[in-house]
């Protein structure tokens, strides 16, 4: 009865506070975002159309510098948040065409899937390029009210003798302290700022995937027939196996409008194990028979490098301390090859939680963990938990992409094969290749252990 | 294509005030034999010309900011903070 008394009392209009501390040496803010990137746009554009007074800070000049690699869109993630999202954001293409080629250095070995079903609203996925889907994210932040501050750095976060979070330093010589109620990390993959301000565990090498990824300029008609699409149509085509010279990871490739991209990547932990350069897997990966001819005549325009959390589940910090929340990469909310929409999703639940926190005027963690509850709630964490062991599993198997890539081609070229012996001897002669390349019982074994953890 | 090459088509403008790469104690490279930051760069900021009594050279200017050095670094050797803002790589591609 009190606390309902208390909250009676306190003033619900949001412009008040402003006013109040408008005087004081450094303005202060509702909220504060570091990170311009899908996650903290998201988060700000739901806080400013709630009308909170939030200002994003971005190390980049303009949306986007500091990102590469992919990417696609998922289409009903996304247009949940933005609805009809396509008519606004500029995407490259949409996605018609899914494809999975298991590779050994001569031979493919892939599954496709094409539908015309996926080329109308609502859509299934868009291929974007991320300056432009940042700078639609910004636009959208800016026009419900938020604020963007480029060409800042957070340095630090600041914390009161409670340890509750209380704004940001910037490493800016004028005016470079910023004082928020709320303030949302979205910093990306290799969070420093939760790190150096010890709310996060430095990240693992086995947890962390190097992703490099290389753009080629292709006309838009040319990619088209190589790929077998229809204009304005895209496909997205998942490398498993020869690319990663023998670890597990991954390479795609992604169609844009005039270019696409190939990306190549691994735990950093692999590559060190490996000692190669990135940028000689990308190289690798080029000169394969079957990728150079979808490559000729390209023109490379761009290369870059990034890193990918992907130790999932259990790699998962805290998300929510006191007037602090951790969203998207920096939360190491990724799951498989979903990223950009578990950000977005994540900004926006921060969003809701930040914005009963403020009706409330209670930033403290108990009041704040509403993000935690929502995500936990939803497809973000419950798919993550699904997926928990993936991470140590590709750890145990670590010749799992190779190998069984190398068997599926086998048994492929053998089945495709004709000899003169008959099909019986053929079938034994088969079994008994694939017995040689891995012993029928540890195959067995790594199934199970395959299965159990694919939920 | 060489690797220097696709370097070169990254823009970049990197700060005159603050290198954000650095190695914290040379000698612990010393007595490193694996050196992973030689060969985990995908743009080869770091380079060593194989003497053992030569510093490994951080060329940060050619930074893309990824930070695997940091983590691929065994003896937790090598200082990794962010550019000033504005500074550093932009990507344009995405």
């Amino acid at each position: 009865m009190v606390k309902h008394w208390c909250k009676f009392k306190k003033p619900h209009k949001i412009s008040i506070t402003k006013h109040i501390h408008a005087k004081t040496s450094a303005r202060k803010y509702d909220v504060i975002v570091a990170g311009a990137g899908p996650a903290g746009l998201t988060a700000a554009y739901f806080l400013a159309r709630d009308g909170l007074d939030v200002l994003v800070i971005e190390r980049g000049p303009y949306p986007g510098a500091k990102n590469c690699g992919g990417a696609s869109l998922m289409a009903e993630h996304t247009h949940k948040l933005f609805p009809n999202f396509w008519e606004e954001c500029e995407c490259e293409r949409v996605i018609t065409d899914q494809s999975y080629w298991l590779m050994t250095e001569d031979s493919i070995l892939s599954s496709r899937f094409q539908s015309t079903r996926l080329t109308a609203a609502p859509y299934n996925r868009f291929s974007v390029k991320r300056n432009k889907l940042y700078r639609w994210l910004a636009n959208k932040a800016t026009q419900a009210g938020a604020q963007v501050l480029y060409s800042h750095t957070v340095t630090e976060v600041m914390f009161n003798d409670s340890a509750q979070a209380i704004g940001v330093t910037t490493q800016t010589s004028d005016n470079n302290i910023f004082l928020a109620d709320i303030i949302i990390l979205a910093d990306g993959a290799n969070s420093l700022l939760a790190e150096r301000s010890g709310l996060a565990a430095k990240v693992t090498s086995d947890n962390m995937s190097l992703y490099v990824k290389e753009t080629i300029a292709l006309p838009s008609a040319v990619i088209e027939e190589r790929f077998n699409l229809l204009p304005g149509e895209g496909t997205i085509i998942g490398l498993i196996g020869y690319p990663t010279a023998g670890f597990n990871g991954t390479a795609s490739i992604h169609t844009f409008k005039d270019s696409i991209n190939i990306n190549a990547g691994m735990a950093v932990a692999s590559f060190a194990q490996a000692g190669f350069n990135p940028n000689d897997l990308l190289e690798r990966i080029k000169k394969h028979p079957y990728i150079n001819r979808l490559l000729t005549g390209g023109k490379t325009i761009e290369y870059g490098g990034a890193l990918i959390p992907e130790g999932g589940y259990h790699a998962i910090p805290p998300l929510v301390h006191s007037g602090l929340m951790i969203v998207g990469d920096a939360g190491s909310l990724v799951n498989g090859t979903h990223g950009i929409n578990l950000a977005m999703w994540s900004g926006f639940y921060a969003a809701k939680a930040g914005y009963a926190a403020k009706i409330s005027r209670d930033y403290s963690a108990k009041k704040l963990s509403l993000y935690a509850e929502l995500l936990e709630e939803s497809f973000i964490i419950q798919d993550l938990k699904a997926n928990a062991g993936a991470a140590k599993l590709m750890r145990d198997l670590p010749y799992a992409f190779d190998l069984y890539s190398r068997m599926a081609n086998e048994t492929a070229y053998q089945v495709s094969k004709v000899y003169t012996m008959p099909k019986t001897a053929k079938r034994k002669m088969i079994y008994s290749k694939i017995k040689s390349m891995q012993p029928l019982l540890k195959m067995a074994s790594d199934l199970w252990k395959t299965l159990k953890v694919i939920r | 294509m060489q690797l220097q090459d696709k370097i070169s088509l990254i823009k970049f403008d990197p700060s005159d005030t603050m290198q954000h790469v650095a190695i914290y104690n040379q000698h612990s490279c010393t007595n490193c034999e694996e050196k992973h930051c030689l060969t985990i760069c995908p743009t080869d900021v770091f380079k060593w010309d194989c003497h053992t009594d030569s510093p490994i050279v951080v060329e940060y200017k050619q930074c893309v900011e990824c930070g695997a050095c940091r983590l691929a670094c065994q003896f937790d050797n090598i200082l990794f903070f962010y550019p000033p803002g504005g500074k550093g790589v932009s990507f344009r591609e995405g």
